[in-house]
């Protein structure tokens, strides 16, 4: 009957270290005690092995003599070619190209700024020019007290034009 | 290339004791040359490690032309990191510490590009090179046992896709270049401990894709 018993997790485990000879002394005694009864650790193990020399059958590659032409000549090559970030300019260049490109930006910033707020925020000079009209007739329009009324005078041109007329006519007298 | 050498990929300098266990490595021996400008001790180097490396690539990567853009890559990182260098692994586990990093960027960008691989059948890169075609012409194997190793090797390869990067490295490294549980660990950086269990739960997930397979 043990000969059938199961393996526990930890010797399961155990298996592969144990193929490939990295278990202690107590810890190979113990496997060899669990493999010399259980024939199904005994099968588990025959199995392992076995799987793992099918890998095996990966293709191994071997390069040509070019190759390692190829590799010595790519050395040869970074040997030959000068490390730029290495000489003074190019760090003398990568220490003024931060504050120079945080100027840049922040030159860009404000002027994109002022673009903006000459665009769309209008000023106190340009709303004044725009209700210049209204103001100088303020008086008018209080007294009158109805915009309703104002509104409709003002699509009746010639009605405005009339009221002017009368208006003006006193004043040329 | 990235003209830069990656802070992963120094060597960091440690102490003169644990400099001197390491330096009975041959390899080692010729890396302390390069320091100090011997060419022909790099290209010792590159002939020694250039078929290992490819191999691993090329079975990471699925390609070999990337593979070997892979390897030439480790190898220019070994020559800019060369005058730093301080011998405190073996120079295998160093190498493979940048092939490792190397190989995860690599899938990382590959994975960002989505490209498209091309299968092994589909005459991709890792099908039957010419030269091996040829060698199995030679030895006379019938069609359908040829047919079988070909299919065979597929099923492994499709196998081993289905594990995770590092699971993938971990074997390879185990299978192709026999490294010890402590030497995956320090080239992958990570405890021996942890490599166990990472080993142990690919070659499970192995086993129970190519069962079928060894009975």
């Amino acid at each position: 009957m043990e000969s059938f018993s199961r393996i526990s997790p930890d010797q399961r485990a155990n298996l592969t270290a144990y193929l490939d000879g990295e278990l202690d002394e107590a810890e190979t005694a113990d496997i060899e005690k669990v493999l010399s009864r259980s024939s199904v650790a005994r099968n588990d193990v025959e199995l392992l092995a076995r799987t793992y020399d099918l890998l095996d059958n990966l293709p191994r590659y071997q390069v040509t003599a070019a190759f390692t032409e190829r590799t010595i000549a790519t050395v040869r090559l970074e040997l030959a070619r000068p490390d730029i970030s290495q000489t003074v300019w190019y760090r003398a260049a990568q220490h003024s190209f931060r504050p120079l490109l945080w100027c840049v930006m922040l030159f860009a910033a404000s002027s994109i700024g002022y673009l903006i707020t000459q665009a769309w925020v209008p000023n106190e000079a340009d709303m004044l020019a725009r209700d210049f009209d209204v103001i100088r007739q303020l008086d008018v329009y209080q007294d009158v007290g109805n915009v309703e009324f104002l509104d409709s005078l003002n699509r009746n041109q010639q009605l405005l034009q009339q009221i002017q007329e009368q208006s003006d006519a006193p004043a040329r007298r | 290339m990235s003209a830069v050498v990656r802070e992963a990929d120094r060597p960091v300098p440690t102490t003169t004791d644990s400099e001197s266990a390491y330096l009975c490595d041959p390899d080692v021996q010729l890396m302390l040359r390069v320091k100090q400008g011997d060419e022909q001790a790099f290209t010792r180097l590159v002939s020694g490690y250039q078929d290992r490396l490819v191999s691993i690539f090329a079975n990471l990567v699925g390609n070999q032309e990337t593979a070997e853009d892979l390897t030439q890559e480790v190898f220019l990182r070994i020559y800019r990191a060369r005058l730093g260098y301080q011998p405190n692994a073996k120079f295998s586990t160093w190498v493979f510490r940048i092939a490792n990093n190397l190989a995860s960027n690599s899938r990382r960008s590959r994975s960002r590009r989505k490209e498209v691989q091309l299968k092994t059948q589909e005459s991709g890169p890792l099908g039957a090179r010419p030269a091996e075609q040829l060698l199995a012409d030679k030895s006379a194997l019938m069609p359908t046992r040829l047919l079988d190793r070909h299919e065979l090797q597929e099923h492994v390869r499709e196998a081993l896709e289905t594990l995770s990067e590092r699971q993938q490295m971990a074997l390879l490294l185990h299978k192709f270049e026999g490294m010890s549980y402590v030497d995956i660990g320090e080239t992958m950086e990570m405890s021996p401990q942890a490599v166990k269990s990472l080993l142990s739960r690919a070659r499970e997930s192995l086993r129970m894709r190519l069962e079928s397979y060894v009975r």
